[in-house]
């Protein structure tokens, strides 16, 4: 099983420092014995997402460019209508990124801007529903490894995963919700042949990540991915 | 009905400032059954613009104020004090503000918020179930607009951020695709459960649009 940290591009760190210590952190886990091995090169190295921080996509490019690392770029409904949507797609075609994972997004409620307006102008059924279609002739319908992140608690997110499924989606990203994960869905999921992470907020493991693996190795998951607070975690080495 | 909440008096004052001579108008309809715009809320208005200095040349509650037939018919009773006014006050939503002012070519000044369509639960305890977005889903979701219920608006949910059963948002609330789910189920709609949603075409949706 494959371990993938995720980050969101930061807020109020210098871009250079922040780079310069985030490959420091994929060097470790790359090293380490436990982790480091990459049981699949297709998956992506880092997830890089795009939350209130600088433009993830300049971090992406920069990784891909300058490191060599295969970047996957993680972004949300909330922020941007279709157009803009069009406008980052167009970017990672040129950058040269293929992998990218959508998720609907934290409500501005539950975050620190209470007061903005939120956008879902499209859902990322609809999102997947016009890339697999093929958009505007500037991005053929197999340009991009779609990734959606979901919820696999309820009946409701079964019903969306079939949705997902029949339009194409290429892999499947389980938000872990302090519970392992529908287990329906998950055979759904892997009979259909598309991979399945879960995503994991570093906050969520306790003790060791080797332990927290130990629970959910049954799943047949592809791989797991870590979502760390910032470049200097230690999730990925603590005992 | 179309849910309104009273404006602070000072904004009122404040918009009125050049003003002396003021009429109100109040809302039979929605406004005065959330208790924004009755005849009750229309006196009420009066004692304030009295208590700031102004002349109340005319009070009226119209029927719809939204309505230019019904506006039309009801303005007569108060026609020759119309003449005298500067400005109105009208209690009523933005929709009949704007009635008023376009028909009465006077200055007119909102004496309330307005909201969202309601349901009436209680007088004082209102939700929001329809968000008149245009092209309406509810033949498809067992009865529940996801559009409105939902914080995101999502067509095709739930999104991945709910708890169990329970919205991400509003976490005492239940997410509304689970309600939409067990409607579909009890009137044996299994298909509908199925249905892909395009993304919505806001073209059909913008404000100046006319039916």
């Amino acid at each position: 099983m494959q371990i993938i940290p995720q980050i969101e591009t930061p807020v109020s760190k210098n871009y250079s420092i922040f780079e310069e210590n985030l490959i420091k952190l994929l060097n470790a886990v790359e090293k380490d014995p436990q982790y480091g091995a990459r049981t699949d090169n297709s998956l992506p190295q880092i997830i890089i997402e795009q939350n209130f921080g600088f433009n993830a996509l300049l971090l992406c490019r920069d990784l891909k460019e300058n490191h060599k690392i295969k970047t996957a770029y993680a972004f949300n409904m909330r922020d941007k209508n279709r157009i803009s949507l069009l406008s980052d797609l167009i970017t990672l075609k040129q950058l040269g990124l293929k992998d990218i994972i959508v998720f609907e997004g934290v409500h501005p409620l539950k975050t620190e801007f209470k007061s903005a307006k939120p956008v879902y102008d499209i859902d990322i059924l609809g999102l997947g529903l016009m890339l697999k279609r093929g958009l505007m002739n500037d991005i053929p319908s197999d340009l991009f490894n779609f990734g959606a992140v979901i919820g696999a608690s309820a009946a409701v997110d079964f019903l969306k995963v079939k949705k997902l499924v029949e339009i194409g989606t290429d892999s499947f990203f389980i938000n872990y919700a302090e519970v392992n994960p529908d287990e329906s869905i998950i055979k759904y999921i892997k009979s259909n042949n598309k991979k399945l992470f879960l995503i994991v907020k570093e906050l969520s493991i306790k003790g060791s990540l080797n332990d927290f693996i130990k629970t959910i190795d049954n799943l047949g998951l592809d791989g797991v991915i870590i979502k760390i607070m910032d470049e200097s975690s230690n999730v990925f080495t603590r005992k | 009905m179309f849910l309104t909440e009273k404006k602070d008096v000072k904004e009122i004052g404040e918009a009125l400032k050049k003003y002396k001579k003021i009429g109100v108008v109040g809302c039979a309809s929605c406004a005065s059954v959330c208790l924004t715009g009755g005849s009750r809320e229309v006196k009420e208005m009066k004692k304030h613009l009295e208590a700031l200095g102004k002349e109340v040349t005319f009070t009226i509650s119209i029927d719809e104020p939204c309505d230019k037939r019904v506006l039309k018919e009801d303005i007569r009773f108060v026609e020759d004090e119309l003449k005298e006014t500067e400005a109105v006050v009208v209690l009523s939503c933005g929709t009949g503000v704007q009635t008023i002012g376009d028909f009465i070519q006077k200055k007119v000044v909102s004496g309330t918020d307005s909201k969202y369509i309601a349901q009436t639960e209680h007088i004082g305890e209102y939700y929001a179930l329809c968000g008149g977005c245009d092209a309406c889903r509810l033949n498809f979701t067992g009865g529940v607009c996801t559009i409105t219920l939902c914080p995101k608006g999502l067509l095709n949910g739930p999104c991945e951020g709910h708890n169990g059963n329970n919205c991400e948002v509003f976490e005492d609330k239940e997410c509304v695709f689970v309600k939409s789910y067990d409607l579909l189920k009890k009137y044996s709609e299994e298909d509908n459960l199925n249905k892909i949603f395009e993304p919505r075409d806001y073209g059909h949706s913008t404000t100046r649009t006319k039916i």
